[in-house]
């Protein structure tokens, strides 16, 4: 039984995290022409926003998906010692991860759209100049 | 081998091809619709179409997998094709529903807008 939730730990991890980085990638790849127009096309501040974002989306995603990892324990069903279970466990897990990434996906875009409208409402750069450091 | 898990193994990869396939349909064919509404924009409506067939994806397989969990037991092959065909008619109803949905989002949209050039264009 115990190798079954290790197995099912060992299954789990890549497809979560590697849906993930799918994600976040293609995410934060389109991303930057929502951040161009939010940052009136400075790239270099506009790349390193995104990718601030980027990173904290990779904490917020994989954070939860170790959260709701455990099986067996305070979180979930009783436990199992069959194939059959585990793959329902696992397909129940997965899929519940992979509703909540696309609705985080949905409030990303939201937040460009939200962004972007902003940035046209108030004609003047609301970004203050950045200090450059002294030599 | 168990019968369930063969169910299994049959649904997700069929239920994973139908709905890559209405994704990626709609992506393809809603690009002309969004160029419209967001003037011709082409990098902009790339952007915005890529991400919005990912979500696509995630929320389709993840409520596919979602739904694998709570099947029940599967005696016979009989039994078995009768099980698959009610599950994957849920999965069949509410793809429609969604490209259903994706459709009159698009139209209602460019309704509105062309309403609106064409309320800004009159004296």
């Amino acid at each position: 039984m115990n190798n079954l939730f290790v197995l099912t730990y060992l299954i789990y991890l890549p497809i979560v995290v590697g849906l993930t980085l799918y994600v976040a990638r293609t995410l934060f790849r389109n991303g930057r022409v929502f951040m161009l127009e939010i940052f009136k096309g400075k790239a270099d501040i506009a790349d390193a926003t995104n990718r601030l974002f980027e990173v904290g989306f990779y904490l917020i995603n994989i954070g939860f998906a170790l959260r709701i990892m455990e099986v067996g324990g305070y979180w979930t069903n009783d436990p199992f010692d069959t194939t059959q279970e585990m793959v329902e466990v696992l397909a129940g897990k997965i899929g519940g991860f992979a509703i909540y990434l696309g609705a985080m996906l949905f409030l990303n875009l939201f937040l460009f759209f939200r962004g972007r409208r902003k940035a046209r409402q108030n004609g003047v750069n609301p970004i203050p100049v950045v200090a450059q450091p002294m030599h | 081998m168990n019968l369930n898990l063969l169910a299994y193994l049959l649904f997700f990869p069929a239920m994973l091809a139908l709905a890559v396939g209405v994704a990626q349909t709609c992506h393809r064919h809603g690009r002309p619709w969004m160029l419209g509404l967001f003037d011709g924009d082409a990098a902009f409506v790339d952007a915005v179409n890529n991400i919005l067939l990912v979500c696509c994806y995630t929320i389709n397989l993840g409520y596919i997998a979602l739904v694998m969990g709570d099947w029940e037991r599967v005696t016979s092959i009989e039994h078995l094709i009768g099980t698959l065909a009610q599950r994957m008619s849920v999965i069949v109803f509410a793809l429609a529903a969604l490209h259903y949905q994706n459709i009159a989002v698009l139209l209602i949209w460019s309704r509105i807008k062309q309403r609106r050039t064409l309320k800004n264009t009159q004296p």
